[in-house]
């Protein structure tokens, strides 16, 4: 079933000298369940075209529909992660995860209810009380994105979300991630420009070429959906894929 | 603990004690110099009088009993000129936080009033509000108030511009954004700007007291100047710096109690 679907998206920048185009002419669209990377080379418009989705842009032209309903404003279906985990310094970490609730005010019994399975589930109930900074990197962004569950949005927008962590970090956070998106049932797209990284944790992957960017190629990964993301880089496939993908982006350059 | 840290505490604890020696030490050290150099005629104590004068000038006025209200009157003005300062002048940052339109538009015009001493504006406020402590209290506020706007200001506009995206995808609204994210941010920056201002509303109220005033240190230090009576003037200068000194030391221990709280 069709979860999100993106249409004829364009997106063209004015400034006084002038007129650039930024996104051409994309479509594609997200199944249920699925976990879906744009790559792509940096600059293209990847953050661009998912600050459109998440409507906190607007594009020049094209429509987004979630679960066949066009998005008119900015959405409380939609999550979204950011490339630093942009948690409140000031509050704990408890008032980090119900910051959105508390700003839908949806802040209730059961949602509080709902806040404290979460972080029992993902081996945070210990921190609750603290503050941000006493937390390493890996644990503020699965913070990070426990603030984008409780407000059980239906997709999740990821922007880059490992790209501000050390490389040990990074793929410890990515099977960290991939699990509590999985457990969860959550439709994600992620955009990200390591590609070794949106293998190992998507269905599909979808390229986009140098500004303006369009729709190279969309690639699905066929390696069993039951492994980490650190499982599935030692699949046999897994170079293939690379190579591939390397290589779509390599012609662009 | 071990050898080596308690060694370590000892030498940290020593060095603070030395610091606060030397300090005393020179501070006694000039107060005593002055006084044996006024009274050998090394230096002519009419025109810098000594600490046994002052002292005496300081018995003369507290047994007429207007030395507490003088202390009073001053503390007062510039309480309430560096409070009001900074709360109206955060209050008018919100505003043109909101409205980038009006931020543009004033712009000019903030900066020509942060360039203009304020002093200058002083002959015409005592025209309007009167001769007394109003007038002095804005003339603290308007010394103030600019600065206040434009660090606050600067500070709001400072905030990641990621985490305003962030509360906008909750679907938050400007007045969401100003309450959970901006004010609790730029708390610092506000308890920044109310240290600077302790600073200016002290230059306020004494030079409004140098115009207007028939109560406070500033009229001491003016009147004992038109009398020459150069004892008086010294000796409220020195308990000036005294309440000056303690007032940003009180601001800058709120500043730390709110911190550790937060």
């Amino acid at each position: 079933m069709c979860k999100l679907m993106v249409t004829g998206i364009y997106m063209n920048y004015h400034s006084k000298l002038g007129e650039t185009s930024a996104l051409h002419n994309i479509s594609f669209s997200i199944d249920d369940g699925e976990f879906v990377s744009l790559v792509g080379p940096s600059g293209c418009g990847k953050s661009t075209l998912l600050n459109i989705i998440a409507h906190l842009i607007k594009p020049s032209y094209g429509d987004i529909y979630l679960d066949g309903k066009p998005l008119t404003d900015i959405s409380p279906d939609i999550g979204y992660m950011f490339q630093n985990d942009e948690l409140f310094d000031w509050l704990s970490v408890f008032d980090n995860i119900a910051l959105g609730l508390k700003i839908q005010k949806k802040l209730d019994d059961k949602s509080r209810e709902h806040i404290n399975n979460l972080v029992k589930e993902y081996n945070l109930y210990g921190f609750i009380n603290r503050k941000p900074r006493e937390l390493s990197g890996g644990m503020r962004q699965r913070v990070a994105l426990l603030r984008t569950l409780a407000l059980d949005p239906k997709i999740l927008l990821l922007d880059e979300p490992f790209s501000a962590l050390d490389y040990q970090t990074r793929l410890k956070v990515n099977d960290d991630v991939s699990n509590i998106i999985k457990k969860e049932r959550k439709t994600a797209l992620m955009v990200t420009h390591d590609i070794a990284e949106a293998i190992s944790m998507s269905d599909r992957v979808i390229i986009l070429s140098n500004r303006p960017a369009e729709i190279k190629e969309e690639i699905k990964i066929d390696i069993d959906k039951n492994l980490t993301p650190l499982q599935r880089r030692e699949d046999p496939g897994f170079r293939l894929y690379f190579n591939k993908i390397w290589k779509e982006l390599n012609i662009y350059e | 603990m071990s050898k080596e840290q308690d060694e370590y505490i000892k030498r940290l604890k020593n060095r603070k004690m030395k610091i606060v020696i030397v300090r005393l030490v020179i501070l006694f050290s000039i107060f005593i110099l002055w006084e044996i150099a006024g009274d050998t005629k090394l230096i002519d104590p009419f025109l810098t009088s000594t600490p046994s004068r002052m002292w005496k000038s300081l018995v003369k006025i507290y047994t007429e009993g207007t030395l507490f209200r003088h202390i009073f009157i001053t503390c007062y003005e510039t309480i309430v000129g560096f409070i009001s300062g900074t709360i109206l002048g955060s209050l008018i940052a919100v505003i043109l936080w909101w409205s980038d339109f009006l931020n543009k538009v004033l712009d000019p015009y903030l900066v020509v009033l942060n360039a203009l001493p304020k002093v200058a504006l002083a002959p015409i406020i005592i025209f309007w509000v009167g001769n007394g402590i109003s007038a002095i209290i804005i003339i603290a506020l308007l010394i103030s108030i600019i600065v206040t706007i434009i660090t606050v200001l600067n500070g709001f506009l400072d905030v990641d511009e990621n985490k305003v995206k962030l509360i906008k995808t909750f679907g938050g609204k400007k007045l969401q954004i100003l309450r959970y994210l901006i004010i609790p941010a730029s708390l610092s920056t506000i308890i920044s700007a109310l240290k600077i201002n302790v600073g200016l509303s002290w230059v306020g109220v004494i030079m409004g007291e140098f115009l207007v005033a028939k109560e406070g240190l500033g009229f001491l230090i003016i009147y004992g100047g038109q009398i020459a009576q150069l004892d008086l003037v010294m000796m409220s200068i020195i308990i000036l710096s005294l309440i000056a000194f303690i007032m940003y030391q009180g601001v800058a221990y709120i500043q730390k109690k709110i911190f550790n709280w937060r």
